[in-house]
């Protein structure tokens, strides 16, 4: 007995074939529904073994290799971080309050990630004896950008920032990457950046890092600012 | 996927190697640039990598999940972007829009299988694939495809419908590639 012939014992078995093709709108309704439906739930798993066959006939194209470097790196920096701090780190950061206190953005946001900085030295400190000509620190990101992602890639004297899942900014606004020296106010660097619809981008960090501390991005003016204006949105430790 | 759970990455590096070039593929057929698709499919990946949990082999196989993680992602982009008016000709003509692709070794060796479901694909009556392009790839609901072609939103669904169905009498007992 075919789907089809199985689908006529279930008015709404006519949504099976837009909700397995991701368009039924709203979806909501038919996925309770066919939760509790025998005839809906066949219909959609025998209409679902098409649609995955779909894919197959896409024109073939090769993965670029940029692709495949950062989400490498990525995976591997995070690899460290578990290890080193065990899979209880996989967890979303908890919401804290004090990251909007009234004692100015960058107090706070020190106060914020202060207990991060110490797995962001493990790695680094980690990677001071390798062989490996690249690289990689995870930034802390800021708890109220659960989704965030970032990482430090230091290849030679060169340095590139990799983020992912992070807010685009406010119209008008920028990411603008500041470099601290451990005293004095963190320093302006013209590595301005946006991201993309999916929250991805990257940026090369200009300048010589050597004695840079830490790093840190803030949402800025366009054209960017001479002293941080907003919170750090993301912070990487440096032991360089 | 039991170890890309446990956090290991030399086997989501297997995972990633294995599955990359058809998950790059399908973005760049659905978002149409590559920096989109790149974006769409390096998204999915982590994602992949930070749920690896949530594989359940008796759902279907890693492939067909990864894909659909791709496929997820990709339609949200296209959606909250707004730029999938420009691939209101996705069904037609989109081959020729692309750059030309550099096919693998592993894609070749898959082209037997792949030529069979494209040929089942071509040989629906064109209403029933263009329904069921603009939807999969396209990344349109049944009711901005109702609205595009001008017809009753029950015509649609049964056009995708009775496309699927006659897809599946076309593949037989042929699951997804890669399985």
């Amino acid at each position: 007995m075919s789907s089809r012939e199985k689908g006529l014992g279930c008015e709404q078995s006519v949504d099976a074939a837009p909700y397995v093709l991701g368009a039924l709108d709203p979806p909501d309704s038919f996925r309770v529904h066919f939760d509790g439906c025998a005839t809906c739930r066949a219909e959609v798993a025998e209409l679902q073994l098409v649609v995955d066959t779909l894919p197959a006939t896409v024109p073939p194209v090769l993965a670029p290799r940029a692709l495949r470097e950062r989400v490498l790196a990525t995976v591997r920096s995070e690899e460290e971080l578990l290890r080193a701090t065990g899979y209880q780190m996989d967890e979303p950061p908890k919401p804290v309050s004090r990251w909007r206190s009234r004692r100015g953005p960058l107090l706070t946001a020190s106060v914020a990630l202060a207990a991060s900085v110490a797995i962001a030295a493990v790695i680094v400190l980690n990677n001071v004896g390798s062989t490996a000509p690249e690289r990689v620190t995870v930034a802390q990101v800021a708890p109220s950008i659960p989704g965030g992602h970032a990482s430090l890639r230091l290849l030679d004297s060169r340095a590139e920032l990799v983020v992912s899942g992070m807010p685009q900014p406010a119209l008008g606004k920028i990411y603008e990457v500041w470099l601290s020296h451990g005293s004095g106010s963190p320093q302006p660097t013209d590595a301005l950046f946006n991201v993309t619809g999916t929250g991805s981008g990257s940026v090369n960090v200009p300048g010589n890092l050597h004695g840079v501390k830490e790093m840190m991005v803030t949402s800025e003016p366009l054209g960017g600012s001479s002293r941080p204006t907003s919170s750090p949105v993301l912070r990487v430790v440096l032991h360089t | 996927m039991q170890l890309v759970a446990a956090g290991d990455a030399n086997a989501f590096e297997i995972i990633f190697e294995r599955h990359a070039d058809a998950a790059f593929s399908l973005a760049y057929r659905m978002c149409g640039r590559p920096a989109v698709a790149e974006d769409v499919a390096q998204e999915s990946f982590l994602a992949l990598w930070r749920s690896g949990a949530r594989y359940d082999r008796t759902r279907g196989s890693v492939r067909s999940w990864t894909l659909g993680i791709v496929h997820n992602r990709a339609i949200d982009g296209l959606r909250r972007n707004s730029v999938h008016d420009r691939r209101l000709a996705s069904a037609e003509g989109l081959e020729e829009d692309l750059e030309a692709p550099e096919r693998t070794d592993a894609q070749a060796i898959d082209n037997a299988a792949s030529d069979e479901i494209r040929v089942a694909l071509d040989e629906l009556p064109s209403e029933q694939r263009r329904v069921i392009e603009l939807a999969y790839f396209g990344g349109f609901t049944h009711t901005e495809i109702a609205s595009m072609l001008n017809a009753p939103i029950g015509t649609v669904k049964g056009r995708m419908r009775l496309g699927l169905e006659k897809l599946r009498g076309h593949l037989g007992d042929w699951q997804a590639v890669g399985t």
